[in-house]
């Protein structure tokens, strides 16, 4: 097939990124936290009309939701869920780690922080918030970031709360479950400048690298979402929601460019991208009248004091290479010790009789290690690292032994480390003695063989060869 | 035919809308923004509309009942054959119980609704409490004052609650509206089927009304410990004093040792008190009885003179109706007439289910 010649096509596109961050919800206490539970501890049923917004039109897309007359049924969870995701309570003050994570995000995105956060209220009728919108708040403005087809501009930068989650749909009744409502979401928004489909995939990349950069962003499937906005020459703008992996952007857009191509639609929509890299109607794209005030909640004001406080942290990217640089470790190692947050500058500067080396295997290939040998798939914990490290910096284990404990604090067992603890030179000699003994004419290798059983996890190998050798 | 309903505004959340000017939510709302808003409600009566107030409740006073009651006498003189009055639900309780007493035979139904949730909001409670209280009107033969709110925190359905035994117990929640020490009066779905739950006898007479004297000055004292008779003394220049009390209706007036002399201050102080205005006592339990015979300390109130035992009156309730009892009578009358069962305020048995039960 001819490739595209996106320059003469015309060809603009911008991204928008929504980032849940981890922590407690927005507006109230509950923990960020996904539910487990087969059946909610409450389910309540709900009607949700439009209302005007500022400009006192009532939503187009608003409208178009209303018309189905729905019912929402949503599935309440006690341990997740408390009166103001149901709109029984008014919001509580907004959660300062998040308001923080995005004035982070903010300065390391070079964007221009707004002094009054104005809290607002957008209109969304379909049922997945509650309160019939969603809470949103313009933290700052004109950021870029730069990629090799030169700089993106980033327009915005939003705080807002996550929606529900459809569990089901019957035609008349919708049902949400609200576990995910209200959890903090950072909305990145890009100007047109993405040039092309490969450019796309890049730009998402490099804002997803710096938005991982960030503490507080939650990890893991479905915390964080790609749309495209994009249009062509004499086409209306098209909005595709819901790529299930970076990947397929490229392809995604491509086919979805030359669908404009072929078969312009009349007026812009909103369309989801499907697994086999088309994209389907779902929606007209909502007009503008969708914003009124959050009378619920004081205006924020961003004071000098906050934003002093606040450092943006080192970017992924530049971590991984003063760790590679400092420490003299690979770069997959590095890079893996950031991805994982294992700690490990802070061991490094609590035990700094241990090389860094070391501690990077205990943080990161030991565990990989007693997988593909020994088979471990359950989770290591903190404390099982802790112990080691600590009980290796106090010879109380052998650099030999560190697997073996893994494995029995693995198996939820409490290591006995005498049977580690390492033997004068005296009482190796009198062991190797009595097995030289006991074995005469034997080999070197059986000897060895023999010792190694007897001394494994307290004698280094090198040790029992030269003891052996001394005495045969 | 359908029947004639006017819709009375008075202000609250149900008629706010957000100020732009302000960023807050005041009482900004015209009459005919309620029928905009709602117009399937034209379909289920003929509906005229129209604003006495823009308020929030927590501002009203007693002049407000009398003039609410005169519009509704209005309305009635007009052949009205029902009314929905909008309100702040902050003080609703309150006035469904002037009402009450203020309109002796009320002929027509009054049905005062609020909200929880401003109308300008794609979840407000509104909608549902408004279209229940006009399809109860619209088709049952009720008539006298009642409230009408939430059931549960679902939006299918409300309760039609007894506007001298309800109160707001809960402070953001839509079905914050729960009868007290009684049981509604009937459940209503939002496709208007009425379950009646407690029957009303209301007897026949002249439609009358006994209007409240705005110039009493009536006080409500909450029991605590570590009470001060600095406080008794406070309400010196009052018309009458309701003292919401401990338990069964207690307060602190016993000197047991020499850490509790002041106890002895607030006894002589309420003597004093009681011997110039009535004072009520009810329980700060919210739900039950009070009972000033089983303790010493309750003995020991009643012979200075506090009166309110063995009454399950909510403390708004026993509040209003003392002022309108001071209001049409002599203040010698009252040890009598606060123990006189006017408006279904005071149950004669405490049913077991007063407290619990699940209206679904």
């Amino acid at each position: 097939m001819e490739k595209l010649n996106y320059k003469k096509l015309g060809f603009k596109a911008g991204l928008e990124i929504h980032q849940q961050l981890d922590g407690k919800k927005l507006f109230c206490k509950c923990p960020v936290k996904t539910n487990k539970k087969e059946t909610p501890d409450l389910t309540i049923k709900r009607k949700i009309r439009a209302v005007a917004g500022e400009s006192g039109k009532k939503d187009i897309a608003a409208l178009y939701e209303e018309k189905k007359d729905k019912t929402f049924i949503y599935e309440f969870y006690q341990d997740c869920n408390c009166l103001v995701e149901i709109d029984e309570e008014p919001p509580n003050n907004i959660n300062q780690d998040s308001l923080e994570a995005a004035l982070q995000l903010s300065l390391l995105l070079k964007a221009k922080i707004e002094p009054k956060i104005k809290i607002m209220r957008k209109i969304v009728i379909d049922g997945s918030n509650v309160s019939g919108f969603q809470r949103t708040m313009l933290i700052s403005t004109n950021g870029k970031i730069k990629t090799s087809k030169g700089t993106v501009k980033i327009e915005t930068i939003l705080l807002e709360e996550e929606a529900a989650k459809k569990i089901a749909s019957n035609g008349k009744d919708i049902t949400y479950r609200l576990d995910r409502l209200g959890v903090p979401l950072i909305e990145i928004a890009t100007s047109p400048d993405i040039k092309d489909p490969e450019h796309a995939k890049e730009t998402a990349e490099t804002i997803g690298m710096i938005l991982r950069s960030i503490d507080l962003t939650k990890r893991g499937l479905g915390t964080i979402r790609q749309d495209i906005n994009l249009s062509i020459k004499n086409s209306p703008r098209i909005e595709i929601k819901g790529f299930q992996d970076l990947r397929s952007i490229p392809k995604i857009t491509e086919y979805e460019t030359k669908r404009l191509i072929n078969d312009p639609p009349k007026k812009g929509e909103v369309r989801k991208a499907e697994k086999d890299l088309t994209t389907t109607f779902l929606r007209p794209l909502p007009g503008k009248a969708r914003m009124y005030p959050e009378t619920d909640h004081k205006e924020i004001e961003i004071t000098g004091d906050l934003l002093s406080k606040i450092t943006p942290p080192e970017l992924i990217t530049e971590r991984t290479l003063n760790l590679e640089r400092k420490y003299n470790l690979s770069p997959q190692l590095a890079a893996e010790i950031v991805k994982k947050k294992v700690g490990f500058i802070r061991y490094t500067k609590e035990f700094p009789r241990l090389s860094p080396k070391i501690i990077a295997y205990i943080l990161v290939e030991a565990p990989k290690e007693l997988r593909s040998r020994f088979h471990v798939t359950k989770k290591l914990k903190a404390s099982d690292f802790e112990f080691i490290i600590e009980n290796l910096n106090s010879n109380k284990i052998p650099r030999d032994a560190i697997l073996d404990v893994f494995l029995k604090l693995s198996k939820g067992l409490h290591p006995n480390l005498t049977q580690y603890s390492s033997l004068s030179d005296k009482e190796i000699e009198k062991t190797i003695e009595t097995i030289i003994a006991e074995n005469q004419g034997a080999p070197f290798n059986a000897l060895m063989g023999i010792a190694m059983s007897k001394l494994k996890n307290r004698v280094e190998g090198k040790k029992i060869a030269e003891t052996i050798k001394k005495f045969t | 035919m359908m029947k004639k309903i006017s819709i009375l505004h008075l202000g609250g959340t149900i008629s706010s809308k957000v100020d732009y000017k302000t960023g807050g939510v005041s009482s900004k709302f015209s009459e005919k923004d309620m029928l905009e808003l709602y117009p399937e409600i034209k379909k289920i009566a003929k509906i005229s509309s129209r604003l006495i107030a823009n308020m929030l409740s927590e501002d009203m006073n007693f002049q407000h009942y009398n003039l609410i009651s005169k519009e509704i006498q209005k309305e009635v003189k007009k052949g009205t054959e029902g009314i929905i009055i909008t309100h702040g639900t902050d003080t609703l309780h309150y006035t469904s119980a002037a009402l009450s007493f203020i309109l002796e035979h009320l002929p027509i139904p009054v049905i005062l609704v609020g909200a929880q949730r401003s109308s300008d909001r794609g979840s407000s409670d509104a909608e549902l409490n408004l279209i229940c209280a006009l399809n109860f009107i619209a088709q049952s033969n009720f008539s006298g004052i009642a409230v009408c709110m939430h059931s549960s925190t679902s939006d299918d359905a409300c309760l039609i609650l007894p506007p001298t035994k309800s109160r707001k117990i809960h402070s953001s929640r839509r079905d914050a509206f729960k009868a007290i020490n009684s049981k509604p009066i009937a459940r209503v779905t939002k496709q208007g089927n009425i379950g009646f739950i407690k029957k009303i006898t209301e007897k026949n007479g002249n439609f009358k009304l006994y209007l409240f004297n705005p110039d009493l000055k009536i006080g409500i004292l909450k029991s605590h410990p570590n009470l001060s008779s600095l406080e008794i003394k406070n309400y010196s220049k009052f018309d009458g004093l309701v003292i919401e009390g401990t338990g069964l209706g207690h307060i602190a007036v016993n000197k047991i040792d020499s850490l509790t002399n002041e106890n002895e201050n607030v006894l002589k102080e309420l003597k004093k008190l009681a011997k110039k205005i009535p004072i009520i006592m009810t329980t700060q339990c919210i739900f039950g009885r009070t009972n000033l015979d089983v303790y010493s300390s309750g003995r020991k109130l009643q012979e200075a003179g506090i009166l309110g035992t063995q009454l399950d009156m909510t403390t708004e309730t026993a509040f209003i109706k003392l002022a309108w009892l001071l209001s049409n009578h002599k203040k010698e009358e009252i040890p009598k007439l606060i123990n006189k069962n006017y408006r279904n305020e005071i149950s004669s048995r405490t049913s077991l289910d007063f407290l619990d039960y699940v209206y679904t």
